[in-house]
């Protein structure tokens, strides 16, 4: 273990370079092709409905994670929700400083019992706070791609 | 040691495919709800989950019994993945058996799931840093070059050719002609075929392979005093056992898998099986490849070393012979959605022993089988024996 520490320069160590060569192609899933749909051609969202448990879950899921029920009430959700917690990011994945620092919230979107991860914009970090309403901005029908980045952002309401 | 007694008291599947749209967890859920409801329990009836998933890569998704856990019925309860590579399928059925065979649970769900078609391009690249990195990877190795020179090691061995050896994928793929979620049934193949198809890494071509698969298999474990409520045809687990041999495969006698007898003789001795050939009625051993099932059976003393193909060739194996091998259909047939497919074997045995395995159902009312998977770096074995 030592020996590590004696060298000077990491390069004095033998090493072998590899690495795993491989992408992913994820499916979005059976819900995910009806809710991705939405977006993409009507710019609105959709939930599925448990009616034992009497949760909407967005995203839309095929089971109820809690009573295990095949979902097939589908329900279309507000595009508006609250913030209910935010941070402010100011460095990329290299540590490398943001030209612009991104405010990324989790939306409890209105009606659901759940919610999205989204950036928020059209507002300064200061003047953001934990409850603010939020509404989508989605992009122009012929930008979308059926993706989550669809919604260009939250911005806030009023 | 006292231990409680553990039976089986449901089981369902996905079908094995290709690529399928479902998510991961979608696949998982189908699976799991199917195996509910074929005992008529909710979740609600469920104390633990044990969740079954081979490489993180194949998925594409890290931390991955946590991404998968809703979907196998988790939330809200303990769960644990158990991690054996190949040999996750029967060592998670291992894991169920021993959550309650402890008095810890009294029901537990085992899910399996496994959805190759995400990794781009092929699986292989996941596959690469198994091998050493320092002495092996440098190479260019795949897996299939770990096969070939398994296979070749046995042929030489043992004097078979590959015609004796190509049998096995017949039996395997006309079986699976009769199972509803198979990939690769084929009730007309022959062994001109096998021997006509690709050559990968000689000896293996196409035929002698399994086929990367989607799918997901779960059961429903329960204490004895659960499944005799639940139903009057409860598979009891009879014995487990698992072990590992060298991580060096340049250390070991690639023509017999010392590990899966080592873990046979554990799963006999705690079933109190003294002559696993008069006692065991049914086998699914591990068949990723057609010899594999061949060694499987010399390493679970169903066979002399180097016999099992004479027998295959006789027809003891067929679903109708002495000792039914694979009646599922096996990987060869059914498919190898990696942890999916060793559990497909536990839930064989549950279906055959109740006798409710349909057009599979080997004759002649067996009281007792064995599964076993086989895997991690070529080098465990894990074996369960079921019983009625």
């Amino acid at each position: 273990m030592s020996l590590l520490e004696r060298i000077a320069h990491p390069n004095q160590a033998k090493v072998w370079y590899g690495e795993i060569p491989i992408q992913s192609r994820y499916t979005v899933g059976i819900t995910g092709e009806r809710f991705f749909r939405e977006i993409k051609d009507n710019g609105r969202l959709w939930g599925t409905r448990c009616p034992h448990c009497d949760l909407v879950y967005i995203p839309p899921r095929l089971y109820c994670e809690r009573c295990f029920a095949h979902l097939e009430e589908w329900v279309e959700v507000p595009t508006t929700g609250r913030v209910h917690t935010f941070t402010v990011v100011h460095l990329d994945l290299d540590g490398n400083p943001l030209p612009e620092p991104r405010i990324i919230a989790f939306i409890q979107i209105d009606g659901t019992d759940g919610g999205l991860i989204h950036d928020l914009g059209e507002v300064d970090p200061e003047e953001v706070c934990i409850g603010m309403c939020v509404e989508a901005v989605f992009k122009d029908p012929a930008e979308r791609r059926g993706s989550i980045t669809d919604i260009r952002y939250f911005r806030p309401v009023g | 040691m006292a231990r409680n007694r553990v039976a089986i008291v449901g089981a369902g599947m996905t079908k094995f495919v290709r690529r399928a749209q479902e998510t991961a967890k979608e696949l998982a859920w189908e699976a799991a709800s199917k195996a509910l409801e074929s005992c008529e329990m909710t979740l609600a009836d469920i104390d633990a989950v044990v969740i079954g998933s081979a490489p993180e890569a194949f998925d594409g998704v890290h931390m991955k019994s946590e991404y998968l856990s809703d979907g196998c019925g988790g939330w809200g309860k303990p769960i644990i993945r158990g991690f054996v590579g190949g040999g996750t399928g029967v060592f998670s059925a291992i894991q169920g058996w021993y959550h309650i065979a402890s008095g810890l649970f009294d029901t537990v769900l085992v899910v399996c799931e496994e959805k190759m078609s995400s990794c781009q391009p092929h699986p292989q690249g996941a596959f690469i840093t198994i091998f050493d990195n320092i002495t092996e990877r440098a190479l260019g190795p795949n897996l299939l070059w770990i096969f070939a020179l398994e296979m070749n090691a046995y042929m030489t061995r043992y004097g078979l050719s590959k015609r004796d050896i190509a049998l096995v994928a017949v039996k395997n793929k006309r079986n699976a002609a009769d199972h509803p979620a198979a990939l690769l049934g084929d009730p007309n193949i022959t062994v001109e075929d096998v021997l006509n198809s690709e050559v990968l890494a000689w000896p293996v071509q196409r035929l002698d392979v399994s086929p990367i698969s989607d799918g997901a298999v779960a059961i429903v474990m329960a204490a004895e005093h659960v499944a005799r409520r639940v139903t009057n045809k409860p598979v009891w687990v009879e014995g487990v056992g698992w072990n590992l041999d060298t991580a060096y495969w340049t250390n070991r006698d690639l023509s017999y898998p010392t590990y899966v007898e080592e873990a046979a003789r554990m799963a006999y001795k705690m079933a109190g099986i003294t002559e696993p050939r008069k006692q065991i009625h049914i086998a699914e051993p591990y068949d990723p490849f057609d010899y594999k099932e061949l060694h499987h059976l010399e390493g679970l003393l169903l066979f002399d070393k180097g016999k099992a193909s004479e027998a295959t060739a006789l027809g003891i194996t067929q679903r109708d012979g002495d000792l039914p091998v694979c009646p599922s259909g096996g990987l060869l047939g059914v498919g190898n959605p990696i942890s999916a497919a060793a559990l497909m074997k536990v839930a064989e045995l549950f279906w055959q022993l109740r006798e409710e395995a349909g057009a599979r159902q080997v004759p002649g009312q067996p009281k007792r089988g064995v599964a076993q998977a086989w895997g991690d770096l070529m080098q465990v074995g894990t074996v369960i024996v079921l019983g009625v």
